[in-house]
């Protein structure tokens, strides 16, 4: 077995798992409810990517941009038309989760009904190359890249800014930073963009790497479901460690299928058993874990 | 021209209607009198069928078959509650989401079992030796009088057992689970068995749908039959079997209507994309503005006090 294909692979997917979990981990820990329509985010966000950069032939670059700004819009717009008229009118979790499937449904086909059911393959721009014993592409750099600066970033915003300790406070008790003057709506608005906004990117590159479908998010979301929850529900370090783990945990059981002859379809099934294995044993995920408590406290000084 | 043969149209209708309403009312059972929120009712369906086609295939009478998926059906609903009911509402839903995924996995790519991709073919129908005498309205009339018997059984079954002190338990698990656990009720054993009946319950339908259709695949067990389930269950009126029994009714010819505003009214939508569409907004609708439905939930009868 080539290990070191395999753990750029994992770095791979694990980048993109990171991506794509972001949003949904934040909007569960503040909302308290699963949204599965963050899965047609990451679809209308690849779809966007493509008429953009292919059909419109702006190029590749524009394509990102604009499927990070679409979807973020498409995020936020569920937020108000669906999500926050619900919770305001009392809606428990469980409505809030039922409802998320039905707009996901209505998203889903109404995309269906634009790009249709059939593949949708993006031009191939992306030169692979040879380092070493490994094989890569510039879209796998680039996935890795995004990945890598996005978590820069956000543990700067979050540890740095105004704006993340109020994202933090909104995070840790919302009526205690309500009362302390933070603008909480406000909050909770930047976070729908900016976990939709990176779903969508994702989808792009998710959709780049292999091809667009209107299930693409749809086949995505069992999987981003288990980074969120390995990484603990809301947590972003967790989410971060969780979406490594998930990539490596993926390929791994892949590459042994191979090895057995059976199906790959059956790393759903890995997927599976880390979730219900977590949820029963440690539903805190990994943030329960000390080393992230002690960032997030540490960060509390500054 | 085609000639259309509108009596077995409304026939066949009726039977999904049945079929559909059977899902539901155990949906209900679980969702709506018990809150117990099954995002893998599906599992349960295709199990029912599955083990069911195998079995009747196999030669056996369709007796067996049914009784075949209804209990591996109600079993693997046993195996799945033990580990997923101690969990929150959300993570059940996700659990069970997975799960039915799983099975749909694992029959795809195992051949073996059932055919994968391909499925199985040439169920035979209930009542085998009645067919040397049927035409197609016949057919399809002794498979209205089968699924409505035992829609009819199943109802009056169910309707017992929710209005039972058995079924306050289970309302008031819905309502607080901590409360009930307060009374002395042991509240996990309770969903435990709703759990079981349920998945049984879905296991019939399961079965009553591969004999009817003849033919089964992965193809027709996705998720989506769980959130068009669901939908039906909340359009009708969860916590009421009557208003589940009207939401299979809505949402069946919704699927009709769609076809109809396709193929004759010439609306420029593929029908799958417009009737999902109007599931997904419906869903979205009702728990708007009327999120008990349009049956509401009857209140508890109470015993007149001697």
């Amino acid at each position: 077995m080539n290990w070191a294909q395999l753990l750029l692979n994992s770095a791979i997917t694990g980048s993109l798992y990171f991506l794509l979990t972001l949003g949904l981990t934040m909007t569960y820990d503040l909302l308290n409810f699963a949204n599965v329509s963050h899965a047609e985010l990451i679809t209308f966000g690849a779809y966007i990517g493509y008429v953009v950069s292919d059909t419109l032939n702006l190029g590749f670059i524009w394509g990102v941009t604009a499927s990070f700004f679409s979807s973020g819009l498409l995020g936020i717009i569920s937020y108000m038309l669906v999500f926050r008229p619900l919770a305001r009118r009392g809606a428990d979790f469980i409505h809030l989760c039922i409802a998320s499937v039905g707009y996901s449904l209505t998203l889903r086909f109404l995309m269906q009904q634009a790009w249709g059911q059939d593949i949708v393959l993006f031009e191939s721009r992306f030169k692979a190359f040879t380092l070493g014993p490994i094989r890569l592409s510039w879209l796998g750099v680039s996935i890795m890249a995004m990945a890598i600066a996005l978590f820069v970033s956000l543990h700067l915003i979050l540890t740095r800014t105004k704006l993340g300790k109020a994202m933090r406070a909104t995070s840790n008790n919302i009526v205690l930073a309500k009362a302390s003057g933070i603008n909480t709506e406000q909050v909770l608005l930047v976070v729908w963009f900016l976990g939709s906004a990176l779903a969508g990117i994702g989808g792009v590159l998710k959709g780049c790497d292999t091809m667009v479908i209107p299930v693409l998010g749809w086949n995505l979301l069992i999987m981003v479901f288990a980074t969120a929850i390995l990484g603990g529900i809301g947590s972003f370090y967790g989410a971060f460690a969780a979406a490594y783990s998930i990539g490596l945990a993926e390929n791994l059981s892949v590459a042994t299928l191979g090895h057995l002859g059976l199906s790959t379809d059956y790393k759903g099934i890995v997927a599976f058993g880390i979730l219900t294995a977590m949820l029963i044993l440690k539903p805190t995920g990994l943030s329960g874990i000390k080393v992230f408590r002690r960032t997030l406290l540490r960060s509390d000084r500054n | 021209m085609i000639e259309i043969n509108l009596v077995a149209y409304f026939l066949d209708t009726a039977v999904y209607v049945g079929i559909y309403s059977i899902l539901t009312l155990s949906l209900n059972l679980e969702y709506g009198f018990t809150g117990l929120l099954n995002f893998g009712k599906v599992a349960f369906f295709m199990i029912g069928a599955y083990v069911s086609a195998l079995l009747t295939v196999a030669g056996a009478p369709y007796a067996v078959g049914l009784l075949g998926g209804m209990v591996v059906s109600a079993l693997s609903g046993l195996l799945m509650s033990l580990p997923a009911l101690r969990l929150r509402e959300d993570y059940l839903a996700i659990v069970m989401l997975v799960f039915g995924e799983t099975i749909r996995i694992v029959l795809k790519n195992e051949i073996w079992i059932a055919g994968g991709p391909f499925g199985v073919t040439g169920i035979p129908p209930a009542f085998a030796f009645l067919r040397a005498i049927d035409t197609e309205e016949f057919y399809i009339a002794i498979n209205v009088v089968i699924v409505y018997g035992i829609l009819l059984v199943l109802y009056v079954l169910l309707e017992t057992l929710v209005n039972s002190p058995y079924g306050r338990i289970l309302r008031g698990i819905r309502e607080d689970e901590q409360a009930t656990q307060c009374l002395g009720k042991n509240t996990i054993r309770c969903m435990a068995q709703i759990f079981v009946i349920g998945s049984g319950v879905a296991g019939v339908a399961g079965s009553l749908y591969a004999q009817y259709v003849g033919y089964i695949s992965t193809r027709m067990f996705l998720p989506i039959v769980t959130f068009t389930v669901m939908v039906m269950c909340i359009l009708g009126g969860s916590g009421n079997n009557r208003g589940a029994i009207l939401g299979a009714l809505i949402m069946v010819g919704l699927e009709r209507g769609t076809r109809i505003a396709k193929d004759y009214i010439g609306v420029p939508i593929d029908p799958q994309n417009l009737m999902y569409i109007l599931t997904g907004t419906l869903m979205v609708l009702f728990l708007f503005y009327r999120p008990s439905g349009m049956l509401k939930e009857k209140p508890v009868k109470q015993d007149r006090q001697k």
